[in-house]
This record gives C-alpha cells, sequence and structure tokens, in this order.
C-alpha cells in the first residue's frame, strides 16, 4: 500500500528537474533510458505531473476572479471619456449601417427567396480542431487557424498548396469548399465539394451534400439545390426542401 | 512554401507568446483575458445567456485554452490565433450547454444543432476521462491545504521562480524552503491518493 511519503525527497528533486527541462544532457539521457525500462518510475513521473499542471490550474483558477474584477473597473464598454471620439465615430458607421442594413433589406424582400434561404441557413463549417502537435499537419492546421478566423483568402491560398500534393484528400477538398462558400464563391465551392462527395466513405460526405445544397441555393439553381439536400436528408435539409416548395 | 517568410517573421513572436503563457506571465494572461471577454459575453448574452452565465462559461474556456498551451496541445501563431481560439472554444461550450438536457429549447437553436452533431467535440474531450478527474482532484485538494503551503507551491510551480528567489521572498533558507516544498508537495499527494 502506498506509504505517507511515497517518494522521496531526491526522487522528487529529479523529476523535478525532468518536468522542468532542467536536466543536464547527460543526467537526463540516463534519466530517460530509466524511465523506459521502469514502469513505477514512469508511474511516479505521470504521476507527480498530474499534480503540477493540478497546481498551476488550480492558481490559475483562483486568480480568474482578480482578473474579472480588474476588468470590470477598467475595460467596461462604452465607458470612459477617452471613448468620445470612437463613440462618435462608432455612432456614425452605426447609423451608416442601419442605412445599409435598412436598404438591403428593402433589396433582398425583393429578392427570389433562394437568396434569403441561403442567408438564413449558411453558416460556415466550424472547421477541425488544431492541435499543431504532428509536423505533417502543421501547414493544414496553419491555414485551419486563418480559417477560424475568417481569412478565407488565406486558408485557400494554404490548403491549395497542400491539394497539389494530396489532390484526393477529402478534408482538404471539404474545407476549401467551404471557405470559398464563406467567401461567396459558390461555383469554386461546388467543385471543391463535389471532389468529397465522390468518396461516399468519407465523413465528410454528408455535410459536404448539405453545403452543396446551400451552395446551388446560392447559385439560384434551385432544382439541383433540392437534390443535393434529399441527399442529406437531414432535418435541416428537409426543412428547407419544405420552405423551398411553398 | 510561399508563406514561409511570415513563418519565419511570426516564430518569435509566437514562441515569445507560448513561453509567456507557459510561464505564467501574469500581464500576459491578464491581457488576453481582458481581450476577449467582452466579445464573448456578447455572444452568450444574445444567445439566451446571462453575464453570470457568460462569465463561468468564459472562464471555463480560458483555462482550458490556458491548458492546452501549456501541454502543447494547441501551438498559436500569434495573439490573434489565440483570440479566436478562447472565443470560438467559449462559443462551442455554450453551444454545447444550450445542446445539453439542461437546456432544451428547440426552434431557435435548430442551425447551431445541425452543426455541432457532426463535429469533432471540443479540444478539451480529447484528454481522457480518467485523467481529467484526476486533475480536477488535485485542484480541489489543492484548496484545502494550508495557505503557506499553497503560497510555496505557488511561487514554486505557478511562477517557477527559483528556490533563491523564493527564500528571499519568504524570508527562510533555501534549504528550509527546499524541504518545506516538498512537505507540502507529498502533502497534497497524499491527500489525492486518499481521496481518490
Amino acid at each position: 500500500m502506498e506509504t505517507e511519503h511515497n517518494i522521496s525527497q531526491e526522487l522528487l528533486e529529479t523529476i523535478e528537474r525532468y518536468l522542468k527541462h532542467t536536466m543536464e544532457p547527460d543526467e537526463l539521457a540516463t534519466f530517460k533510458t530509466k524511465l523506459e525500462k521502469d514502469p513505477v518510475l514512469k508511474n511516479q513521473v505521470d504521476d507527480t505531473a498530474m499534480i503540477f499542471s493540478g497546481i498551476k490550474k488550480a492558481v490559475l483558477k483562483n486568480k480568474l476572479d482578480v482578473l474579472h474584477s480588474d476588468l470590470t473597473e477598467n475595460k467596461a464598454p462604452n465607458k470612459g471619456k477617452t471613448k468620445v471620439f470612437k463613440l462618435n465615430f462608432k455612432s456614425l458607421s452605426i447609423a451608416a449601417s442601419i442605412l445599409i442594413l435598412f436598404g438591403s433589406f428593402w433589396v433582398f424582400n425583393q429578392q427570389p427567396s433562394n437568396e434569403k434561404l441561403f442567408e438564413h441557413y449558411f453558416e460556415p463549417d466550424r472547421g477541425l480542431e488544431t492541435t499543431m502537435s504532428q509536423t505533417d499537419n502543421y501547414q493544414f492546421n496553419d491555414a485551419m487557424v486563418d480559417y477560424k478566423n475568417l481569412k478565407y483568402d488565406l486558408a485557400i491560398e494554404k490548403w491549395e498548396i497542400l491539394l497539389k500534393n494530396k489532390p484526393e484528400n477529402d478534408t482538404l477538398n471539404y474545407f476549401l469548399g467551404s471557405a470559398y462558400l464563406a467567401n461567396n464563391k459558390d461555383i469554386k465551392a461546388i467543385d471543391y465539394f463535389k471532389k468529397v462527395v465522390v468518396n461516399q466513405q468519407s465523413s465528410f460526405t454528408q455535410d459536404a451534400y448539405y453545403y452543396l445544397g446551400l451552395a446551388y441555393l446560392q447559385g439560384n439553381n434551385t432544382e439541383a439545390a433540392i437534390e443535393y439536400f434529399k441527399k442529406n436528408n437531414s432535418p435541416k435539409s428537409n426543412e428547407i426542401i419544405s420552405e423551398l416548395s411553398d | 512554401m510561399p508563406e514561409k517568410d511570415t513563418l519565419t517573421k511570426n516564430f518569435l513572436e509566437q514562441e515569445e507568446l507560448i513561453k509567456a503563457i507557459q510561464a505564467n506571465d501574469e500581464i500576459v494572461l491578464k491581457n488576453l483575458y481582458q481581450e476577449n471577454y467582452y466579445k464573448t459575453e456578447k455572444y452568450i448574452v444574445d444567445n439566451n445567456g446571462d453575464i453570470a452565465q457568460a462569465k463561468d462559461t468564459y472562464q471555463e474556456a480560458f483555462i482550458a485554452v490556458w491548458e492546452n498551451v501549456q501541454n502543447n496541445k494547441f501551438t498559436p501563431m500569434n495573439q490573434t490565433a489565440l483570440n479566436g481560439y478562447i472565443y470560438s472554444v467559449a462559443k462551442n461550450k455554450w453551444l454545447n450547454y444550450l445542446k445539453s438536457s439542461a437546456y432544451k429549447k428547440t426552434k431557435k437553436l435548430d442551425a447551431h444543432e445541425y452543426k455541432i452533431q457532426n463535429k469533432p467535440e471540443e479540444i478539451s474531450a480529447e484528454f481522457d476521462e480518467e485523467n481529467a478527474s484526476k486533475l480536477e482532484l488535485v485542484v480541489t485538494n489543492f484548496n484545502t491545504i494550508d495557505e503557506a503551503c499553497k503560497k510555496l507551491l505557488e511561487v514554486f510551480y505557478y511562477e517557477n521562480k527559483s528556490l533563491r528567489e523564493i527564500a528571499a521572498e519568504l524570508k527562510i533558507t533555501e534549504a528550509s524552503a527546499r524541504n518545506k516544498k516538498y512537505r507540502c508537495l507529498e502533502k497534497l499527494r497524499t491527500l489525492v491518493q486518499t481521496s481518490n
């Protein structure tokens, strides 16, 4: 069973040097060899690493409210005298956007309902989690970060380079389609999404059908849009189909 | 890669940022926290939440992001990327909450719901559950140890200060700081083990 101090002070300090990356190369090499052979030691290292992480997390958690209270005093929005000019500028631009909004509302009202439906339903795919741990994914993830930050042009540029080596890759084709559609380039988007659905096994196929429907909607091709929404056959798609046939 | 130049240029900035976060640089963390708060609050309040919920969700997201940077699970290109990341993690957490059984409301959320079902879970799900619950045990038990121990562990492990700095700060000898740190850490370890 576990004794109260199940790690000696010396061992703790060794593990500490290892985890804090302060070991000399010699010591590190010896320690690593030991670690590979000794599951008990491995356990002790993992356990200690967990405790370090827990301490850090607890401390940060306890600090959050300080960060927050400070925020409410100093950075509350629309407060403070320095912002007068900005505010004026802001209200001007708000007024302008309201004008534009009303204007475009009026225009949209006169447009065929496809455009409105697209506006209503379209939301770019949220993108994938970017861990950036593997080097082979680095470039992909780098572009994913741009994508998530709505820098679609930049993401497209980077992904297209990658696509040259992997023209059939479903993930690349899917997100290129998604980025083009978010940039209102529905015809381009359709090309890419179609490359995704060629492969029925892809985990992106269903979503690609849905976005193909939306892309055709954007291009005002109701017939094709319905065809793809039918293939997707999700509640959302069926909802759009029923609105289209109203 | 044509981007290579930009990548090299950003490298220093990126490395500094990660280092600062991993070292828990108070100014950098504060800046990061404040930079993204109101945007997130607005999103949550606009989507059926209140300010208290916005704060909770935001803080959860902030910690999750900080953890991922600590563990090298997310390597931001620059602060803008990190800002976007915090905001999107918070947003996902909020959408998951709205989707959860704790909160059921159908019509308005349909558009989001479609998305979530088909997407991989947010980052922290990657961390396996057993580890996550063990980590929580450490966090809860940390708050139960005495203040002197807490302070010592904080400066040593969170602020990453050297024994010499700590000894000077706490007005004790280095040897005593070293022994106390060991005892405090093992006290915490024992607490975690017995509450397991």
